[in-house]
């Protein structure tokens, strides 16, 4: 029998998705274009025994859940631009005291409060953000509905195994475009099967106690630790889609929304007798080194697509494949790149009609 | 009879100065959960300022987190673990100030936890600034050298009338600085134990309490000043009591 699927809203998916990981706590704010997560956990946490509470800021609803999370409930939150900006400090304190949490950006464009509509100008406070110290999140960045679900669903088992902060980095497009997504089943999550977490212990138990790992490690153990952690989740969680690098001449580079273009643009060049490639980051964070380490000889160029002003990624690709090839970035800002628009800059950094992007 | 044994759940020393409130309204904690038999189902929030030390002094479970938003952690553990006793412990800059808004709205959801507050006019850990909740006019601190002006300053201010405003459990203040009102205050803290045995909603207790460190004063000066003007400003009582029988 053929599995069902359901047409979804990015961000609904992820909300359900989360709930059939074994989500039990959601706090959050509204804030467009998420505001649906936090509506559709306000309709079904509690059906699924769940603790659902809007908070009153985004700071406060962080703090819950970081007591939650100390507790070993799996937990979400999920924000936008300027209220994403809000939950650094709880980043920052759930990073040192080593809990789980997903959360979600659903990017939106400019500063300040910006624009509600599409923008991938958060890929900085993304990967490099989550407040003060040294810390590593992974973040993993859907290009489709399916995807919103599938890494959702993965989250939450990649933040227990690393006790570490994974976020899902989508945009103002992925989280509102409906499409066909097949759910995966749901699942309960035992909050008893850690031996960290906070119970309320007999006296006779060692008692927990739920702080900067640091403050009862000392600083030695504890930065081996952490250093161990960003070494191993570098290696082992890289994730990307490669399409038709293999003879490109310029290989694009693109992850969530602007990738939807870039695939279109590699189809449409082919039949016109250009060769593009494409690397699609699925996680920005650790960046998909070994991606570009399979690039072919053929290529000539890197070119970043991206909905923002300056090549957020572009450091990630420089360092990523060395610096061994030219780099470009072709930059929409707010406005959703197209197909004919990446090929029209391909060419025209063939015939040598543009100088190479400066990264800096 | 008062009882002068130690309780069982402070298993070490805490690092609070000589002559500071923490480590009474600790041991009020501890004797507290004791008589009531709630030590084998504790969860302690604390603040990352002086109140942090009792997570090195007590046999419970800890977490540390955001400086301000002990409430909000603790409602998290609070609505993961129902059946856990979950208390704060915190000053008044952590629950009156920077975490204000934490504080009214887990009042305002009525959470069923303990909270208790920590008064003791300033910012004991950073070495001694104005709190703006609770400093007194014309108190000198290391932000208010020539001390606090209303101008420019504000001016102190009851938080426990403010959160009588909304439909809460209990709430009062007590003090330190003599034996009847460290009974009195224990009380207190009790009732706002039992409460959340009972299964009924947010409890605060606020204490008048020392800092001769920062006050830079003897102890015995420090218990003089609350009992001739702290307690003139923020009255000893209770402030709200829905199940009733809360006045010790």
């Amino acid at each position: 029998m053929e599995k069902e699927y359901t047409l979804m809203k990015g961000n609904e998916a992820i909300a359900e998705a989360a709930l059939r990981a074994g989500c039990r706590f959601y706090a959050g704010y509204p804030i467009t274009p998420q505001s649906e997560i936090l509506e559709y956990m306000a309709d079904h946490m509690e059906e699924r025994g769940g603790v659902f509470i809007q908070g009153e800021n985004e700071i406060a609803s962080m703090s819950m859940l970081y007591g939650a999370a100390a507790c070993g409930a799996r937990c979400m939150s999920s924000s936008s631009g300027p209220g994403f900006d809000l939950k650094q400090e709880e980043i920052s304190y759930l990073s040192a005291a080593g809990l789980p949490a997903v959360l979600v950006n659903a990017m939106r464009y400019g500063l300040g409060d910006g624009e509600i509509t599409a923008g991938q100008d958060s890929y900085w406070v993304s990967t490099r953000g989550g407040g003060h110290g040294d810390k590593r999140i992974i973040v993993l960045a859907p290009a489709s509905v399916q995807e919103c679900a599938d890494l959702t669903y993965l989250a939450f088992d990649l933040a227990e195994k690393y006790r570490n902060v994974v976020e899902i980095l989508s945009d103002g497009a992925i989280c509102q475009m409906i499409e066909k997504v097949y759910l995966p089943d749901a699942r309960e999550h035992d909050i008893d099967q850690f031996d960290w977490t906070l119970t309320g212990k007999p006296r006779k138990q060692k008692k927990n106690k739920v702080y900067n790992l640091s403050y009862y490690m000392g600083y030695e153990k504890y930065n081996a630790l952490m250093r161990d952690k960003f070494r191993e989740m570098h290696e082992n969680e890289q994730r990307w889609e490669s399409l038709m690098t293999e003879d490109a001449e310029l290989v694009l580079v693109a992850y969530g929304i602007s990738s939807r273009a870039c695939r279109s643009a590699v189809r449409q060049a082919r039949k016109e007798g250009l060769k593009l490639g494409l690397i699609r980051p699925i996680t920005v964070w650790p960046y998909p080194q070994k991606a570009f380490e399979a690039v072919s000889g053929s290529t000539k160029a890197y070119v970043s697509v991206e909905m923002s002003l300056s090549s957020q990624m572009g450091e990630d690709i420089l360092v990523a494949s060395r610096n061994d090839r030219p780099f470009y970035a072709y930059l929409t800002g707010k406005d959703l790149p197209e197909a004919e628009g990446i090929i029209g800059y391909c060419r025209d950094i063939l015939e040598g009609n543009i100088q190479p992007t400066e990264v800096f | 009879m008062p009882s002068y044994k130690k309780p069982e759940s402070i298993i070490a020393p805490a690092g609070y100065c000589g002559g500071c409130g923490h480590g009474v309204v600790q041991r009020l904690i501890a004797e507290s959960i004791e008589e009531l038999g709630l030590q084998d189902r504790a969860i302690a929030s604390v603040d990352i300022a002086c109140a942090f030390w009792s997570q090195d002094a007590m046999n419970y479970e800890f977490i540390a987190g955001p400086h301000g938003r002990c409430a909000s952690v603790a409602t998290g553990i609070k609505k993961i673990h129902p059946e856990a006793t979950v208390y704060v412990h915190a000053g008044d800059g952590c629950s009156y100030v920077i975490g204000l808004t934490e504080t009214s709205y887990a009042a305002i959801r009525d959470v069923p936890i303990t909270m208790i507050v920590v008064n003791n006019g300033i910012f004991g850990m950073t070495g001694g600034q104005l709190n703006l909740a609770t400093t007194l006019l014309g108190d000198k601190t290391l932000s208010s050298k020539k001390g606090r002006k209303k101008e420019t300053m504000g001016h102190p201010v009851d938080i426990l009338k403010v959160l009588a405003c909304y439909d809460v459990e209990f709430l009062a203040r007590g003090a330190l600085y003599d034996p009847r009102h460290i009974e009195q205050t224990k009380r207190f803290i009790k009732k706002g134990f039992t409460n959340q045995r009972d299964g009924k909603g947010f409890s605060l207790i606020e204490v008048l309490s020392p800092c001769p460190t920062n006050w830079k004063m003897t102890p015995v000066q420090a218990m003089e000043k609350i009992k001739n003007e702290t307690e003139k400003i923020f009255p000893v009582g209770v402030y709200a009591d829905r199940g009733g029988a809360g006045n010790g």
